[in-house]
């Protein structure tokens, strides 16, 4: 079938760009060097990992009744792991924090809080 | 300089490859049982895969690194035990049990 077929390909592109200078990084940083069929293997696993995440992140954003999926549902998925809950956590309120629009929805905290406390972006309109 | 992550338009497309094909499933399916999810192109069933929030995909991004780079360094602990340079097969395949436990 044409639709198999054009996801296999995607799956060997993508495996492919999978193998990102990030490994050798990771490696190096510790002083060694990786052999090359793990760098295969871990893009594999990586590859197969994210195809269990969206399944999951599917699940969840169904179960929560939306169509989209958003940051809860990506915290969610890490909920074995409580250290790496919080570091997903932390990592998503600072992507909010950059975000100058997410403002719009402190209104409830800034409302109270306004005066006292410096926000890092301006709040456009209240 | 490339920041020291995956593509979040990478992760992006490998999800929307899954929802899409997991979607086309349901619909196949769905057509089997004949329910009321007939013409209706705009209906708010499930007409259309998921899709994903920005920050969604940024932050599945992280999480894929974080994977990777507790796997990597978890193997290279292990070979760095054992004394060796270089990291093995078989030092990957000593630390996966606990590193699927964990994700």
């Amino acid at each position: 079938m044409e639709g198999d077929a054009n996801g296999i390909d995607v799956e060997k592109e993508e495996d492919e760009s999978f193998n990102c200078p990030l490994f050798d990084r990771a490696a190096k940083r510790n002083g060694l060097e990786i052999s090359e069929p793990i760098i295969a293997y871990i893009a594999d696993f990586a590859f197969k990992y994210t195809e269990q995440l969206a399944k999951d992140l599917e699940l969840f954003a169904q179960h929560a009744g939306r169509k989209s999926v958003n940051t809860e549902d990506v915290i969610l998925s890490a909920h074995r792991n409580d250290h790496l809950a919080s570091l997903l956590r932390s990592f998503c309120n600072d992507l909010k924090a950059k975000e100058p629009q997410s403002e719009r929805k402190r209104k409830k905290a800034s409302r109270k809080e306004d005066k006292a406390t410096t926000s890092v972006v301006h709040v456009p309109d209240l | 300089m490339e920041a020291d992550t995956f593509d979040p338009d990478l992760i992006h497309a490998i999800f929307k490859q899954i929802w899409t094909r997991r979607f086309l499933e349901r619909e196949r399916n769905g057509g089997n049982d004949a329910t009321d999810c007939e013409v209706g192109a705009g209906t708010s069933k499930k007409n259309r895969p998921t899709s994903a929030n920005a920050n969604a995909v940024k932050l599945s991004c992280e999480l894929l690194r974080v994977f990777v780079t507790e796997a990597v360094q978890r193997a290279a602990a292990i070979a760095e035990a054992e004394g060796v340079i270089k990291v093995e097969a078989t030092h990957l395949e000593r630390i996966l049990p606990q590193l699927l436990l964990d994700f």
